[in-house]
């Protein structure tokens, strides 16, 4: 854009100065003609003698002209000239202005008619440039002036009009980042502007109310529907309590429903850390001891199963959390780990501070995920078909309780590619040294 | 021990306030079965009028009552001059809630829907605590069992048990409530501060593994309780 306005302005200035320069030339020649036309008038008189008086006189006015009459035997009978410039043909024996040519003497051009007047009387005349070329600089510096002028300004506006935009759009791209983040109350702060952009933050924000509505909506209902199903639930707990003989009925319908009311509790829990995101009640928790004692809590159950447990935690790494969600996650990732694994397979935790972060990680060289179902697995209800066939109990809510708590805490999910078994990474955000 | 004695004259009263009748129903049996007598009142100011008659060992609290949550109520049955313990029984029973009842002033919290094996266990620990005596030494002995608390050591017949820090905060808390029922819960929330329930055997484990030191060393002390959880009986008789 900018070097388009530039090109057109030189275009225009180049006609500019092609146009000077011709006018220049034509007035120069105009003088020229003009002295030809009185040494024309006065050689019609009293021919050489009055010409050579003529140039006697203007030589001597000390003007900055090229005059020269010579004889025939090359003296100089009058000029400004010591002799005739070497090299100079003479051209025709009139005093017309054509031919004329351009000559260099004393470091600039001269526009000088060469004539040879009957009886062998070389005549030189000729009209210094030297103000046509003067001018002509002028004209170019001016130019040249301008031009960076205008590509100046050409790219500052273009500049200020694309940082306008882009900090315009930045605006809506930083909320759509906050929102992406989990944050779904996010919202730009003043007033629209009233154009484009400001409709399309109206726009952007109406949705956004929308879905936030949404989500409430969903979680409301989750919620209550977990609370009033608590109470025939609890009814039907105190029943069973009461009932006598049929042992193992009970003891299996018992069984069943703690079954069913843990997934109503990870279902709250998945709800309730996805609904509190973005928004306060966290505190400093340590992640080193936390992942610890949860780990304490496992490690003999591994051990039972005839896994290799090993742990790698550094201690007193804080993050702003809540000690019980971050606990719920390390158990939940055990006890995935330890579900699946064999006799054998390994089983690593590491806490540790990396790229900025502090990284709590579970590596296994179990079965891993199943092909297909690596984006999935975090979703609610996900249960991998081979799970069934191998009796593996669960209800498909563990890994999403995960990822609900490690949003709920701004840490981030990555499953990294591994030759064998998976791996869960949590990237918590370091908890600033003394701050909350 | 002496305070059976007492106990079987007086029965403990333990107040129920619960809008829930089938509920109330359930903590009132629960109650009857530790021997002790129910009084129920279904609205929150019913019962904090009634707590400040005092005369509780316990009050069993519901949190969504009518008249308002029973969390928010506490301080006013403690500034009626109740010094009952207080568990709360409510609906609203994820991990923040609980924590959030104990930290204001709750002695313990049990979600909706209980069984009565964990309610009973729950309240029997809250009415030995009202009585247990401070330990002024740091000696537990249970017979042949021995605790020894600032050295953190278990001996059995005078043979030294090598345990883990956490099979010592294990074996304290059985001994601390030395004869009861014991539940799995019961054990994540005071011995590993944890308040969620990870729906494995985890707990199992570790006491299976402190327990088969025991018995290695000759102590019997931590059996099975049928159905809910385990019992710490070091002396034959006891409990």
């Amino acid at each position: 854009m900018a070097a388009a306005v530039a090109a057109l302005a030189m275009l225009a200035m180049g006609l500019q100065y092609r146009l000077v320069e011709t006018r220049l030339m034509q007035a120069q020649r105009a003088l020229l003609t003009a002295d030809l036309d009185g040494f024309a008038a006065l050689y019609d008189q009293r021919r050489i003698i009055a010409v050579r008086e003529a140039i006697a006189l203007r030589a001597a006015s000390g003007a900055d002209e090229m005059l020269l009459l010579m004889d025939r035997q090359g003296g100089v009978l009058a000029g400004t000239l010591p002799g005739w410039p070497e090299g100079l043909a003479r051209q025709g024996g009139g005093f017309t202005i054509d031919p004329a040519q351009e000559i260099i003497r004393d470091g600039h051009r001269w526009l000088a008619v060469a004539r040879e007047l009957p009886g062998g009387f070389p005549l030189l005349l000729g009209r210094s440039l030297q103000p046509v070329d003067d001018t002509l600089a002028d004209l170019r510096r001016g130019m040249l002036g301008l031009l960076l002028a205008v590509l100046l300004a050409a790219g500052g506006t273009g500049w200020l009009a694309a940082r306008w935009v882009m900090a315009r759009i930045g605006r809506v791209n930083a909320l759509a980042d906050r929102v992406a983040g989990g944050d779904l109350s996010a919202r730009l702060p003043g007033p629209r502007a009233p154009d484009e952009f400001g409709l399309l933050e109206t726009h952007v924000h109406a949705m956004l109310d929308r879905i936030e509505n949404l989500n409430r909506a969903t979680h409301h209902l989750s919620d209550t529907i977990a609370h009033e199903l608590r109470t025939p639930l609890n009814r039907m707990v105190q029943r069973l309590a009461r009932l006598e003989g049929q042992e193992e009925e009970v003891g299996a319908l018992k069984a069943e429903m703690r079954q069913a009311i843990r997934m109503f509790d990870a279902l709250l829990d998945i709800s309730r850390a996805e609904a509190d995101q973005g928004g306060g009640g966290l505190v400093p928790v340590d992640l080193s001891s936390v992942a610890a004692e949860v780990w304490e809590l496992y490690e003999p159950l591994a051990e039972d199963k005839g896994l290799l447990p090993r742990a790698e935690v550094a201690s007193g790494l804080q993050v702003l959390g809540d000690r019980t969600l971050i606990a719920q996650v390390v158990a939940n990732l055990l006890d995935n780990a330890i579900k699946y694994c064999g006799p054998g397979d390994s089983l690593a935790l590491t806490v540790a501070t990396e790229g900025g972060r502090h990284v709590l990680r579970l590596a296994d060289s179990g079965p891993g995920l199943p092909a297909g179902l690596r984006e999935e697995a975090f979703d609610r209800f996900t249960r991998a078909d081979r799970d069934r066939a191998r009796g593996i109990k669960g209800h498909g809510l563990g890994l999403a309780l995960v990822r609900a708590i490690a949003a709920r805490h701004g840490a981030r999910l990555i499953l990294p590619q591994t030759a064998r078994g998976l791996t869960v990474e949590l990237a918590f955000p370091v908890l600033a040294e003394g701050g909350v | 021990m002496t305070e059976h004695t007492t106990d079987r004259i007086l029965p403990d009263r333990i107040l129920i306030i619960e809008d829930d009748a089938e509920t109330a129903a359930a903590v009132a049996a629960a109650v009857r079965d530790l021997g002790c007598t129910p009084v129920h009142r279904d609205t929150l100011d019913d019962g904090v009028a009634e707590a400040a008659l005092g005369g509780y060992r316990v009050i069993v609290l519901d949190r969504m009552l009518p008249g308002g949550d029973g969390v928010e109520a506490m301080a006013r049955i403690r500034a009626g001059g109740s010094g009952a313990l207080i568990l709360i029984l409510s609906a609203l029973g994820r991990a923040a809630q609980r924590v959030e009842g104990l930290e204001k002033g709750a002695d313990d919290y049990l979600p909706k829907p209980f069984e009565p094996e964990e309610l009973r266990a729950r309240l029997r620990a809250l009415l030995r605590r009202g009585t247990m005596q401070v330990l002024d030494n740091d000696l537990m002995a249970f017979g042949d069992l021995e605790i020894r608390l600032k050295a953190r050591t278990v001996h059995v017949k005078l043979t030294h048990v090598p345990v883990s820090p956490k099979e010592f905060e294990l074996i304290t808390y059985f001994a601390r409530h030395s004869g009861q029922t014991v539940t799995r819960m019961q054990l994540l929330e005071n011995v590993w501060n944890l308040h969620f329930d990870p729906g494995t055997n985890v707990v199992d484990v570790h006491v299976g593994r402190l327990r088969r030191k025991l018995e290695e060393a000759g102590s019997h002390a931590i059996q099975t309780a049928r159905g809910e959880g385990y019992v710490f009986a070091p002396l034959p008789g006891a409990g």
